[in-house]
């Protein structure tokens, strides 16, 4: 398992810095904007992270390669599940960090005072973008792993609004009870521990 | 012992089957798996390895289940096809350090001096190597964990001639070891003229023979003679036949029937593995 987690920073070492690039655009294009962007530049930022760690494998045929080395197919997906993870922190955490600073480096952007939830919200929001992305990213061919992808990055800008707008009603409405947050969090860790069976049991049927 | 067993192996695809085959790969020997383009070389080959699910069936490699014991097996191969897919942005060394970890018995001087020997640069990337070099690359990942079974598929393909010889010494002196086995697809078989010890002739998918090559050899014959020694009833003693201006030459596959009856008329010769391959697929009546 170390191996194959190993294998994805040897693998992403040339493109390592775009994670980087990605946070620092998102953060310019979106903490002067809105009031929503902690959320908008850790999910943006961490998916677009996980995008690039998933399309390193297919760029040439890569899992033709990875089969053939001594690792079941099962481990192949659970080591990208948990890169997944490691980029979804990076982008929440570097998100959070970056609007710590802006706080209080620029304090007429009146940025909120930030919270836990301000980390744990975008977290379970990429956890299910995570959930549905990587079944789709093992069952499908090279050609259609692109598609996903362009899908996704499209459905990102156009979800962006209307998420704004949901967020915004539950701050107001104070309907983010306890119990609530509770019920989602475990919906969501079921939801991404099926997505995780569900896409071993695709690719260990996968003919390459 | 053998070092494969497969058993009643099906895939089928919707333009072609590999169906129902049986093969056993003896331990300590050079098997050439023979046939021409798009019969089922690699599928067979891919899903003995796993690349490929089969629809049904078994295969057993170094007395391992495959998929149930894939890792432990996977540890004890080598793989080389002319289609290796390693990350095309890495450099060689990057690949080593990338795959180096997955093996237990990883032996690093020995891929240094493969590198050498093959002329590669460990600092030039992957995808500027032409095809003849990224099978030398793969050639050295496999040599340097002590593979017990090599299963190379199409591996001289893309490779030049002096390079070809290089590496069928390289296997010859891997079979050094009585307990090491390889197993070699191609359709290239003056190779296996010169290494094989076993040829497994597949053809539209189906087994057609799987026998020490010297008894392949004995058994098939190539006859040539005027066009006179043919009627309908002797054309059904041939596997495939060519007719020229001048006369004609075809393959049986029993060679003392054959002499029986011709005689003296035509002129028997060993077929060389090319030949059996050529009529075999072309079968029936060729005109050049």
């Amino acid at each position: 398992m170390l191996n194959l987690l190993r294998k994805d920073f040897i693998a992403l070492k040339s493109s390592l810095w775009m994670t980087l690039f990605y946070l620092a655009v998102f953060s310019i294009a979106f903490i002067p904007r809105s009031d929503f962007s902690i959320y908008f530049v850790g999910i943006y930022t961490a998916f677009a992270s996980v995008s690039l760690v998933t399309m390193i494998d297919i760029k040439n045929n890569n899992h033709h390669f990875l089969v053939t080395l001594p690792v079941s197919r099962k481990h192949i997906v659970q080591a990208k599940y948990i890169t997944a993870i490691l980029f979804m922190l990076f982008g929440v955490l570097g998100s959070f960090g970056i609007h710590w600073f802006v706080k209080l480096a620029f304090p007429q952007l009146n940025k909120p005072d930030y919270t836990v939830l301000d980390i744990l919200v975008p977290m379970g929001i990429l956890l299910v973008l995570t959930s549905i992305y990587m079944p789709l990213f093992y069952a499908l061919s090279k050609k259609g792993a692109g598609i996903i992808n362009a899908v996704f990055l499209i459905a990102l800008i156009i979800m962006a609004q209307p998420t704004a707008f949901m967020m915004t009603l539950l701050n107001e409405n104070h309907m983010m009870s306890s119990n609530l947050l509770f019920m989602a969090a475990a919906g969501i860790l079921l939801l991404f521990i099926a997505s995780y069976y569900v896409a071993v049991t695709l690719f260990s049927r996968k003919d390459m | 012992m053998n070092a494969i067993e497969i058993r009643n192996l099906t895939k089928a695809y919707p333009l072609f089957t590999v169906d129902d085959v049986s093969l056993d790969v003896r331990q300590g020997y050079i098997t050439g798996l023979i046939g021409p383009n798009g019969v089922g070389k690699s599928t067979l080959i891919k899903m003995m390895l796993g690349i490929v699910r089969p629809d049904s069936g078994s295969v057993k490699i170094l007395g391992c289940e495959m998929p149930k014991q894939e890792i432990a097996i996977k540890q004890r191969i080598g793989i080389v096809s002319d289609d290796c897919f390693y990350y095309e942005h890495l450099t060689i060394h990057d690949t080593k350090k990338l795959v180096a970890p997955f093996y237990d018995k990883w032996n690093d001087s020995k891929f240094k001096g493969y590198l050498d020997q093959f002329e590669l640069s460990p600092k030039k990337k992957i995808g500027d190597l032409s095809k003849g070099m990224k099978i030398k690359l793969a050639l050295a990942v496999a040599l340097s964990h002590e593979a017990e079974l090599l299963i190379m598929d199409e591996p001289t393909s893309g490779l030049d001639p002096v390079f070809r010889r290089e590496m069928l010494d390289l296997l010859a002196d891997m079979m050094q070891n009585e307990r090491n086995s390889i197993i070699f697809s191609t359709h290239i078989t003056t190779d296996l003229d010169r290494i094989a010890d076993y040829i497994t002739f597949i053809n539209r998918g189906k087994i057609v023979f799987n026998e020490a090559k010297e008894d392949v050899l004995e058994r098939y014959a190539l006859i040539k003679g005027d066009m006179e020694l043919l009627d309908s009833d002797i054309r059904k003693e041939f596997i495939g036949i060519r007719e020229t201006a001048v006369g004609f030459e075809g393959l049986v596959d029993n060679r003392h029937k054959a002499a029986q009856l011709f005689g003296n008329h035509a002129v028997l010769e060993t077929p060389s593995l090319e030949d059996i391959m050529y009529f075999t697929a072309k079968g029936g009546r060729v005109h050049a």
